[in-house]
């Protein structure tokens, strides 16, 4: 068995870096989503879709950190 | 039906003098989705708007400018007028309204500019308070030029060096100052005021002390307020008497503008019209019936074609105009309220299921198992139904049925699921707090109901993540399945059954292999079981993959392929659904630890605890109510959004195409106008 702290470390990267990337692919096609929604509101729906797309990654992310620490 | 509602093109052709009956009749039928008339048909032309149009339209223009006098948008106008009624006193009413009204706007317009002017020029006279001048000394001098201002600084001194003969006055505070200097010394002067930061400020003209000035100034300032008070006030009475006529006029004579300039829309040659429409085939009898019967044979209507589902694969560009066949969605009252989101989206295509049905059902199932808690379900539910009750906006009504619905979810997951309210279980727990602790009473972990055990609390959202976990991905799978199984039927009406099973069953197929592979892993890697290579389930879900695969490939190119690990992280993504009922219960937790265990601690037997002081109590009390508050208003924000967008992202991605055409009936919304019945049925 592993040193708990460590896997709690490692839980927390996880977590944090998966975050850290959803923000970062977000930030761009949020912006871009808000640009056209400015000019056409209809686009609200479609622009909220390509909004939300990167944040799976921050799911996987959660989901290895869950399983981390299911085994502290 | 979960399809938008059957539509027949047609053509209703007549004599052109019977035009505007027409449009009446359509406008009762509210049926007929009119197709604008494109100019490129060889001898037809555009229609002209009917004559009443000019005439109402100058009427209207009038309107609007006394409702922008009066104010009216601002105001919530009750009842309803009769539309006799409105045609009857419009002209007259048009004509006194404006006068009044332009009277009273008038008055108070000239007010409003003299007590502009008036607090002007007290401000100027306020400069001038502290110098003991009186007003006229400031004016009318040959030799003598005035300076009047502000500076930064004292200029005297600096003054005294460049222009011996001069006078300085400065106001108390020493900002503001007044120097009189012979004209030939004026320019050096100015210089050196210049360098003290001066800016000119006039001197109102007038007579006797500023002070005096000023008091006259207040004086008349207390009488034009009172007159402007009671110019308001004259507006605001006006505007209580009209609003409701206005309001009502107005719409009446929207509506016949509207009905007026329908022509624009229609195709007509010197003598005849055409008009090409979509009426829904089911009210296709009606619509024949009361145009023939009602025209008194001078108007023809052809039905063209019923439009079928199916159309041709990848089929070009012929026919594109004739492609966006509007969708009618049919809806029961629940349902409507939800059609909101899925215009938000993009209306359904003519051709594919209005995924409006699923959204409802699934929606609140997905909010209630992330909110998981009856301390929130029960706040929703009453959030809900008030907001249904109170709110006429169509945004705040899907809002308030999502809270009612996922509120009633909320609280039967969090009874019989979860056990949960506040974050806190029932019933005692070996190591945390529970209400069973906190109360001091002994409450169930099960509910004995005639012979029947009924849980209240199977699963602790912080302590069986796994189960839960493992249950969400179960009900992505679930959801997916059924996502394929529409797009299954929206790709078989449409395209017929071989693309139906090229481009979805085979991913069908494929959900159902790994949904296998995952029972068997999860045997053998979670439950430690020998794995046997002749299991039942590795080898079904092996055939199946491989099948899938290559029939989706078959069918996709290399696309399929690269969409296989898409597939899987769709699944994982259902896993949000056990993250977020974590984050809120761990939130929850948090402050519940904080109130009563850090501040207040609740238990006799622990060392230090402060029990029975009251100060404690309230502290803690103040903290769990905030706390709370906080992670009620997250769930609705996270919970809310998260479930919606596994709707959008994950499931309407293997189905839903969107794009339609909204179905727009000729038809007019009355709201502060009552059309007598019986006129033209």
């Amino acid at each position: 068995m592993a040193e708990p702290g460590l896997i709690a470390i490692g839980a927390g990267i996880a977590v944090g870096l998966a975050g850290l990337g959803s923000g970062l692919a977000e930030k761009d096609i949020g912006a871009a989503a808000i640009g056209a929604i400015a000019e056409n509101e209809k686009l609200f729906g479609k622009g909220l879709i390509l909004t939300v797309i990167p944040e799976t990654i921050v799911i996987f992310g959660m989901v290895i950190a869950i399983l981390l620490w299911l085994n502290m | 039906m979960l399809l938008p509602k059957q539509m027949t093109r047609v053509l209703v052709v007549g004599s052109r003098d019977a035009l505007k009956d027409t449009i009446e009749v359509l406008y009762q039928l509210e049926s007929a989705h009119l197709i604008d008339f494109s100019s490129e048909e060889e001898g037809f032309g555009l229609g002209a708007p009917l004559p009443s149009s000019s005439d109402a339209s100058q009427k209207l223009l009038k309107l609007r400018s006394l409702e922008k006098d009066l104010a009216l948008e601002a105001v919530e106008v009750k009842g309803q007028v009769e539309v006799a009624k409105i045609e009857e006193e419009i002209a007259t009413t048009i004509i006194e309204l404006e006068a009044e009204i332009t009277g009273a706007t008038e008055s108070k317009n000239v007010i409003q500019a003299r007590i502009s002017e008036l607090e002007a020029e007290r401000v100027l006279l306020q400069n001038i308070q502290g110098i003991p001048l009186d007003l006229e000394l400031y004016h009318g001098y040959d030799s003598l030029r005035v300076f009047t201002g502000k500076v930064r600084d004292n200029p005297s001194e600096a003054l005294v060096a460049a222009a011996p003969q001069h006078e300085v006055f400065l106001a108390e505070g020493g900002t503001f100052v007044a120097v009189f200097v012979a004209k030939d010394m004026a320019e050096e002067a100015h210089k050196v005021l210049l360098q003290y930061g001066f800016t000119e400020v006039p001197i109102p003209s007038g007579k006797g002390s500023p002070k005096g000035q000023m008091d006259r100034t207040d004086e008349e300032l207390a009488t034009l307020r009172g007159s402007l008070e009671e110019a308001v006030k004259k507006l605001e009475e006006l505007r209580a008497k009209h609003a409701t006529f206005v309001k009502a006029a107005d719409e009446h004579l929207s509506i016949i503008v509207e009905k007026a300039e329908t022509p624009l829309r229609v195709g007509t040659t010197d003598h005849t019209f055409a008009m090409d429409a979509w009426v829904p085939t089911q009210d296709l009898p009606q619509v024949e019936k009361a145009i023939t019967d009602g025209l008194g044979g001078k108007v023809h209507l052809e039905p063209l074609r019923t439009m079928p589902r199916r159309e041709a694969h990848g089929h070009g560009h012929e026919g594109a105009r004739e492609e966006e066949v509007p969708s009618k969605l049919e809806n029961g009252r629940t349902a409507k309220k939800f059609e909101f989101l899925t215009y938000l989206l993009s209306p359904p295509k003519y051709q594919e299921i209005d995924p409006t049905i699923t959204m409802m059902i699934t929606l609140p199932i997905f909010f209630g198992l992330m909110v998981g808690d009856i301390g929130y379900g029960i706040p929703f539910i009453i959030l809900g139904a008030l907001g249904l009750r109170k709110c006429t906006s169509n945004e705040w009504r899907i809002i308030a049925t999502l809270l009612f619905f996922g509120g009633t979810w909320a609280t039967i997951f969090g009874v019989f699921l979860y056990g949960e309210a506040l974050g806190l279980h029932f019933a005692a727990q070996p190591h945390d707090m529970s209400w069973a602790s906190l109360l001091g009473v002994d409450l169930p972990h099960e509910l004995s109901l005639g012979g029947f055990e009924i849980p209240l609390g199977i699963y602790s959202k912080l302590h069986n993540v796994q189960e839960i976990l493992y249950i969400s991905i179960w009900i992505g799978i679930v959801h997916l399945f059924i996502g394929y199984c529409i797009g299954f039927y929206n790709k078989s009406i449409r395209y017929g059954i071989k693309h139906a099973i090229v481009e979805r069953l085979s991913w069908l197929m494929i959900l159902v292999g790994g949904a296998l592979l995952l029972l068997f892993m999860v045997d053998i890697m979670i439950r430690g079981m020998a794995a046997e290579m002749t299991d039942w389930r590795l080898l079904a879900a092996i055939v199946l993959l491989i099948v899938g695969t290559v029939v989706a490939y078959k069918g996709e190119g290399m696309g399929a392929i690269l969409e296989l690990p898409g597939l899987m992280g769709n699944i994982i993504s259902y896993t949000r659904l056990a993250a977020i009922g974590m984050s809120k219960a761990g939130l929850a937790l948090a402050f519940n630890t904080i109130a009563f265990e850090v501040i207040f601690a609740h238990d006799y037997l622990v060392p230090g605890s402060n029990n029975g002081d009251i100060v404690m109590l309230i502290v803690a009390l103040v903290i769990f109510a905030v706390g709370h508050l906080v992670v009620f208003v997250l769930a609705v924000l996270s919970a809310g959004l998260h479930s919606l967008r596994l709707h959008y992202v994950e499931f309407f991605m293997k189905f839903y195409e969107g794009g339609g055409v909204e179905f727009k009936p000729l038809k007019v919304i009355r709201k502060y106008t009552i059309e007598k019945t019986g006129t033209g049925e």
